[in-house]
């Protein structure tokens, strides 16, 4: 980790989430939500930007049951969902 | 002044007067010799006597004021080394503050960076030329029970997009369990770029016995990740999690053993 002998470069610093940390999920609340986006990911080899609309509902879930302060989606990066897109990902993003 | 006196003196009553004068002549001459040497005399010896205790007092007073000139010397630059001294302790504790605030101006280091990540997740446009792999990676101390591992072993993502990621945590023991993690980002230096949302770490996840959890990761690479010239060559992040158990009072077992 950070125990490399190299004192020139900059070793890693763990940095606290911004939001703090998520309050587990005891009795499997949004345990839906979340086997479809890991469906979702199986499908599409694990391209994330494919299953965004999955992950967005996820977070929405655990908003819902209390599980993660509610804030708008458009604050956790999901602007392009909220607004009625045209596609959900657009562009090849396949390596 | 006293010759054409002396000349009509002579000249009306020779010898006598001659005599006389000379005698009177000699006599104040030899009077003013003698106030003249005492004169001298009297300034001679004080000088003698005042170069003498110059010299003697004089050398002691040189050297006196000489130490003391010394002793003053030594005093100030004592007193300058003291204070540098003193200046340079103040210094370095007023540093700390100091590099923090330099270190919040500036976003240098990483740690000190406060309240630019939450505007950014909303206004950041995602570089979709960009394909990054994350790969997952759960470890856990020795002595800690439970199993963790990630629900997917890699993930594909761009920079500026927010990516959610699961790992599942189970305790398989007949009694609770407090776990806390902590993470890291392998390259160190894509580490500042890779910014969490919100996790599970660093915090006390408690599971109840034969407990199974999914713990999210919400996460997004920095869109500058893109134009730093050092992540150029950059394509795969590796994000490893390692549990360790967090209990009261807890004495840390030698690594290599554990309990059951």
């Amino acid at each position: 980790m950070s125990t490399a002998m190299n004192f020139g470069s900059k070793s890693f610093r763990p940095r606290a989430p911004d939001k703090g940390s998520f309050p587990l999920d005891h009795f499997g609340e949004c345990k839906a939500f979340k086997e479809t986006f890991m469906k979702c990911l199986r499908e599409n080899s694990f391209d994330n930007s494919k299953c965004r609309l999955q992950s967005k509902d996820y977070l929405q879930c655990r908003m819902d049951n209390q599980l993660m302060t509610k804030e708008p989606l458009e604050k956790l990066g999901f602007k392009d969902l909220v607004d009625p897109p045209p596609s959900q990902a657009d562009g090849d993003t396949k390596p | 002044m006293l010759l054409p006196l002396l000349v009509r003196q002579s000249l009306c009553c020779p010898h006598v007067q001659l005599t006389r004068c000379v005698r009177t002549l000699r006599c104040d001459a030899a009077r003013t010799l003698r106030s003249q040497t005492e004169h001298f005399l009297q300034r001679r010896l004080p000088l003698r006597s005042h170069t003498q205790s110059r010299g003697i007092k004089s050398r002691n007073r040189k050297s006196k004021s000489q130490e003391e000139d010394w002793k003053n010397k030594n005093k100030t630059v004592l007193t300058y080394i003291a204070a540098a001294g003193v200046g340079m302790i103040g210094l370095s504790y007023a540093a700390v503050p100091l590099y923090r605030l330099y270190c919040q101006a500036s976003g240098l280091g990483g740690m000190a960076v406060a309240g630019h990540d939450a505007e950014q997740v909303e206004t950041m446009e995602p570089v979709k030329e960009r394909v990054i792999k994350i790969t997952f990676n759960a470890d856990r101390h020795a002595s800690m029970q439970w199993n963790f591992r990630p629900q997917q072993t890699e993930i594909f993502v761009v920079p500026g997009e927010t990516a959610l990621a699961f790992y599942r945590a189970r305790n398989p023991t007949d009694k609770a369990i407090t776990g806390i993690s902590t993470y890291n980002v392998v390259p160190f230096d894509a580490g500042q770029y890779f910014n969490k949302i919100q996790c599970f770490c660093f915090e006390e996840q408690r599971l109840n016995p034969h407990e199974e959890v999914d713990m999210p990761v919400f996460f997004y690479i920095d869109p500058e990740f893109d134009e730093d010239p050092r992540m150029a060559r950059v394509d795969t992040i590796t994000l490893s999690y390692t549990f360790f158990e967090a209990k009261e009072g807890q004495k840390l077992p030698v690594p290599g053993y554990s309990y059951n």
